[in-house]
């Protein structure tokens, strides 16, 4: 662990116990995370990239304790999240903050602008009346909204403004981690461009960490210093953004690559579109091997067996294997 | 001549401020075969044209005020319901955005595949329930046999679009109009849907009308794209054309303003290109100006003053804007 290392998680396990009797009394669990290691830079942007029901929103929930782990470390700064209590989980809630994918349903209707960012500082901070008048004006003009609009309720807003709202409160308490789950997938495209350029404009100014969670790998590709794929609760390959654009070694990386459609003539012309036929399988009754063997074109006998580990960021039997 | 032939399409919908134009002089013709796409942000009227088409538009609220829509030779906007009823789900279909909501929960798949078959075709129940079967496994449905039995519920959003496509294909229509066919579904499976629709569209040789707001969907799937800007045809052309050399400078914020993966990523980063603010609210729809002049960076005196013309650039290829052929 290098000192520049804010957020560090490790052996991370989140599981949920799902009603479906086995024999008396017995719980089954879903594990949504499922031994996950990650660390985050300061300043830097990690993301996290899979499909629904990946365990992306959930292993960012679990970071910033708004499910509970199973097992495992959630770091920042040194300090374990997962084990605090009382005024110290208080202090640690301040150090991570949250921008929630829906603008619409994320914000107090009843609330005005400026009551919406003043919140966590109210219950977070501890800042006087004044600073935290100040705080606002400035995060106002930070995200890009005129003062005036402090008194607008938020259905007076558009989605992209309501979206700087979103981002105007997870700033409040200055925290280390901001943690965006989704953060423009519900808004119009030209609309995303607008909330892209200003998370990482904030980032620059403020230097800024952030955990990116989003299935648009266009967007992750143009905010990301480090990507997490995740498929079935499991990291499959981990690396740089580089590395994981150009060449990936995964084969559900791969496939989940040459998915995305492009305008550039030249990569539709390269690349060869993989499909990957079937459905992924049930969480709950997980095969003992490769979690994507069932839907692999190139599993063997040992990736239906072995569970393959996070080895040189690919956790696969034949990673780099051409499908 | 066309297949399907829209003219001057006037369409208004009553709001408490009055009437608004919510397609406004849109034209367009769509050959046998071809793949056409319709791209734009959400508001500015897409879906709109789609259920025009299928005479769906919303009772009382949206009436086609003037031009025509013709379909093989037929004229749609003054046809009778049971007309009507007759070509939708037979000549035209469409598959709408939400796989989830669209099937209804109390019938299993195989009886809502077999209704459109008993309804258009009068086969017989039997003969219906075995086409239906057939159909599911042409969508790529695993074990057919056995899932025409299941409930929308029991499948995945995957599953119920194929479902979806199986039923708007099930009288092999001469159009099928797709209405953002997997904005709710993930990367691999929108690429599992594409793929089916291309194979489906070469088999049974039916048009496609494709509605989406991704660039990256339109280059791999369409041919011929029109971008639609508050009501009105911004540019339309050749899908190769338009996004190598806009001549609308919508088309070129709507290309640039995405985050695409190039063929070769470099570390360098560029900020996004923005169109800034938002599509304009419905009662300034149909004024005599530039609709898009307020978030153009190139706008200029004229452009508030009159409706932009179009413009052409060779014989397929048109732009509604005042200064199209500086771009």
């Amino acid at each position: 662990m290098s000192d520049n290392t804010l957020l560090n998680v490790e052996d991370l396990v989140v599981r949920f116990a799902v009603k479906r009797s086995r024999g008396f009394g017995k719980n089954a669990y879903l594990h949504a995370v499922d031994n996950v290691n990650f660390s985050v830079k300061r300043g830097e942007t990690l993301a996290i990239v899979g499909e629904s029901g990946s365990g992306k929103t959930t292993a960012a929930l679990a970071v910033a304790r708004l499910v509970k782990s199973y097992q495992g470390k959630v770091e920042l700064n040194g300090t374990d999240l997962l084990h605090l209590s009382d005024e110290d989980l208080r202090q640690a809630r301040a150090k991570v903050q949250f921008i929630f994918q829906d603008p619409y349903s994320s914000l107090n209707p009843r609330l005005r602008a400026s009551d919406i960012v003043r919140e966590p500082m109210d219950s977070l901070g501890n800042m006087t009346e004044t600073e935290k008048s100040d705080r606002i004006d400035f995060l106002f003009e930070a995200v890009g909204l005129r003062p005036e609009q402090q008194r607008l309720f938020p259905h007076q807003f558009s989605g992209g403004q309501r979206q700087r709202i979103g981002i105007a409160r997870a700033l409040a308490t200055q925290p280390d981690v901001i943690i965006c789950d989704e953060p423009v997938s519900a808004l119009d495209v030209a609309v995303q461009a607008q909330i892209l350029n200003l998370l990482r404009k904030l980032q620059k100014d403020f230097g800024l960490t952030y955990l990116f969670i989003s299935h648009d790998l266009g967007v992750v590709q143009h905010m990301c210093d480090s990507i997490a794929v995740m498929y079935m609760g499991k990291i499959v390959e981990y690396g740089p953004r580089l590395d994981i654009f150009n060449v990936p070694q995964h084969p559900y990386t791969q496939a989940l690559l040459s998915a995305v459609p492009s305008v550039d003539k030249a990569r539709r012309a390269k690349s060869r579109r993989i499909l990957i036929s079937g459905d992924p399988p049930d969480p709950v009754n997980l095969p003992d091997g490769c979690r994507f063997a069932n839907r692999c074109s190139t599993a063997k006998d040992i990736c239906r067996r072995d569970q393959p580990k996070l080895d040189n960021g690919v956790a696969c039997h034949f990673p780099g294997a051409k499908l | 001549m066309a297949l399907l032939s829209v003219k001057n399409l006037q369409i208004e919908i009553k709001t408490r401020a009055g009437v608004a134009p919510v397609i406004d002089d849109l034209s367009f013709d769509l050959e046998a075969g071809e793949s056409l796409s319709f791209v734009g942000e959400s508001g500015c009227g897409k879906s709109m044209t789609a259920l025009a088409l299928m005479g769906l538009l919303p009772e009382g609220v949206g009436s086609v005020a003037a031009g025509s829509i013709t379909f093989d030779g037929e004229e749609l906007t003054t046809a009778t319901e049971t007309r009507l009823r007759e070509i939708r789900g037979n000549d035209i279909s469409m598959i709408f955005q939400e796989p989830m909501t669209s099937l209804n929960p109390l019938f299993t798949i195989g009886e809502q595949i077999a209704e459109v078959l008993r309804a258009h075709q009068n086969l017989s129940r039997k003969a219906a329930w075995n086409q239906a079967i057939e159909l599911l496994d042409a969508v790529r449905i695993p074990n057919a046999k056995a899932r025409v039995n299941d409930y929308p519920f029991q499948m995945s959003g995957g599953q119920r679009q194929r479902v979806m496509i199986a039923i708007a294909l099930a009288c092999q229509p001469k159009i099928l109009i797709a209405d953002e066919p997997t904005t709710a579904l993930d990367v691999t499976v929108q690429a599992q849907i594409f793929d089916l629709l291309q194979d489906m569209r070469r088999q049974t040789d039916s048009s496609i009308i494709l509605i989406t707001h991704d660039m990256g969907a339109v280059a791999e799937m369409a041919e011929r794209m029109i971008v639609m800007y508050a009501g009105r045809k911004a540019e339309l052309g050749p899908v190769e054309d338009v996004i190598a050399n806009p001549r609308h400078p919508y088309t070129a914020g709507l290309i640039s303003c995405v985050p695409h993966i190039l063929s070769t990523l470099t570390e360098e980063r560029e900020k996004l290109v923005e169109v800034p603010g938002i599509v304009p609210p419905l009662n300034d729809f149909g004024k005599d100006s530039c609709l898009f002049a307020s978030r153009c960076q190139q706008a200029q005196a004229q452009c508030l003053e009159a409706r932009p013309p179009e413009i052409e650039f060779g014989p397929e290829h048109q732009s509604a804007c005042w200064r199209a052929q500086e771009l």
